[in-house]
């Protein structure tokens, strides 16, 4: 059997940059969180170790690996050490199909910037494989053998299958004007100008989208899994070291493939006014959009960490209420829409304007049903004041 | 399926890259378990009880509901990638798989609204 160096050296680049950049990005977007923080609450934030505290990652990282390695006995061992293998695992695989640079839509001899273009199936592979982190969660959830570990894990694993629903009703209507569930596709479709990014058509299928990945990643405002207050470190309770590390890693990680897909799918890509023709026609042009979406996905990321600091966390019933009684009506509805504008061939502005209409419409029904509930409880209290007085 | 063959190779090396992480520290870190270290931390309260308990009915019936959009929802995929362009369905066969559809959707939404009624969605008692 010969060895294909033309197929194997772009793989191969591929991957060293991902498998060399997620742990790094982790570390350090750990490191800007922190600071991040100290700055919205008035402090310093890590400043001791190296120059503006940059080295604190790398310190971090030293500590992680000579820290205690801590296997409780009553924990079911061999299912402890694999879930956070298995959450890293899922984690990792499903940036597979995200392209993380400029990638032409056939994909070529050379480098490219995505580890296995030209998979049919992107998006739902994807979607496919990022739901089994739940896996993750619950498995180490059970095995830790800890009450909090489990109703953490229980939490999480509901939560999580809740929010995989609005996320690919929110993913339908980009995919039907498309006509591909390839992510090169689908980028190369926005590519005309700044009006063909398919935010503009499918408003509320993006924030369906933002919110619910937002939710799917545990971030806050969603991350009823780990609720300090309640559930101690909810299902990574029993673990310390590398293994809660991994853990941490895996919800950077989906933290990076949501970033990268917002804007992928929603916000353009790579593309930006003025910049036209292939992508790899020449290096300074492959280099510029790669620039273009670093910057976009670093906006995103510096939004997600921003929105930590500013909501507070949801209670449990109301986020599960969010889900199904918000997102997934909402979607069944932007998608009603999409089917008649795409069927009878209606200009695609109209599905902006049936967007925007159904939240607004939605949103209006939600206040005043709202507003008659408050009445109803003042009126039912009044009438037992009156009974008892 | 030459497109998968990457997919395989990186998974085999985050497979490693896991692995490594993992048992490298158990190489390096030292290891001194006492056993007040390896009690289960709740709190600093003496465990009674296993942990391992029946869970609340209400998580078992989110399972099935998400069951049952999310087969639907993978029904839809493939019509969403055959909407438009070529190979797909065509012109004048628009109008039947628009019914076909809508006839779909709602029941979805059908079930959705009994679902609803049912009480499924309320995680407070009122």
């Amino acid at each position: 059997m010969t060895i294909d160096w033309n197929f194997l050296w772009p793989l191969g680049a591929a991957m060293v940059i991902v498998l060399g950049f997620v742990p790094v990005a982790g570390l350090y977007m750990t490191f800007i969180e922190r600071k991040l923080a100290a700055y919205v609450q008035d402090r310093v934030g890590p400043n001791r170790v190296g120059p503006l505290g940059l080295f604190q990652s790398i310190a971090d990282g030293i500590k992680i690996f000579l820290k205690e390695q801590v296997i409780p006995s009553h924990v079911h061992k061999s299912v402890y050490l694999f879930a956070p293998t298995i959450g890293l695992m899922c984690a990792m695989l499903s940036i597979a199909v995200v392209p993380y640079g400029p990638a032409n839509a056939e994909p070529g001899p050379g480098f490219r910037a995505i580890i296995a273009p030209g998979v049919d199936i992107g998006i739902l592979f994807l979607l496919a494989i990022s739901s089994l982190s739940a896996y993750g969660i619950i498995l180490g959830g059970w095995a830790s053998n800890n009450k909090y570990s489990l109703f953490g894990a229980t939490r999480a694993c509901a939560q999580f299958i809740s929010y995989e629903i609005p996320i690919g009703l929110s993913l339908l209507g980009i995919i039907a004007m498309t006509g591909s569930l390839n992510i090169e596709k689908l980028v190369a479709a926005q590519g005309d100008g700044i009006v063909n990014w398919n935010f503009w058509w499918q408003p509320l299928a993006a924030l369906i989208f933002f919110v619910a990945a937002l939710a799917e990643s545990n971030r806050l405002p969603f991350d009823l899994s780990e609720c300090e207050q309640e559930l101690v470190g909810g299902f990574h309770t029993e673990y310390s070291g590398i293994k809660f590390v991994l853990f941490a890693l895996a919800e950077y990680t989906h933290l990076v493939t949501v970033s990268f897909l917002t804007v992928l799918l929603f916000f353009g890509g790579w593309h930006f006014p003025g910049l036209t023709g292939p992508v790899d026609a020449t290096v300074a042009g492959f280099l510029i959009r790669w620039v273009v979406l670093a910057v976009k996905v670093s906006l995103v990321v510096a939004f997600i960490m921003q929105l930590r600091w500013t909501l507070p966390r949801f209670r449990y019933d109301q986020l599960m209420g969010l889900a199904w009684k918000g997102l997934i009506p909402l979607g069944i509805l932007n998608l009603l829409g999409l089917v008649i504008v795409l069927t009878f061939d209606a200009s695609r502005w109209w599905m902006t304007i049936l967007s925007v209409a159904i939240l607004v419409l939605s949103g209006m029904a939600n206040v005043t049903m709202a507003q008659k509930r408050i009445q109803r409880k003042a009126a039912s209290r009044m009438a037992m004041e009156t009974q008892y007085s | 399926m030459a497109e998968y063959f990457p997919i395989l190779i990186y998974l085999v090396a985050v497979i490693g890259f896991a692995a490594v992480s993992l048992i490298m520290p158990h190489l390096v870190a030292p290891r001194k378990s006492t056993p007040v270290k390896d009690m289960p931390y709740e709190s600093g309260m003496d465990v009674h009880e296993d942990a391992r308990q029946p869970l609340d009915v209400k998580f078992y019936l989110m399972a099935i509901l998400f069951l049952v959009f999310d087969v639907e929802l993978l029904f839809l995929y493939p019509w969403a990638v055959s909407l438009k362009g070529e190979g797909g369905v065509p012109v004048d066969h628009r109008g039947p798989v628009f019914v076909v559809m809508m006839v779909f959707i709602s029941t979805l939404g059908l079930a959705y609204v009994y679902a609803w009624k049912k009480g499924v969605f309320e995680w407070r008692p009122k």
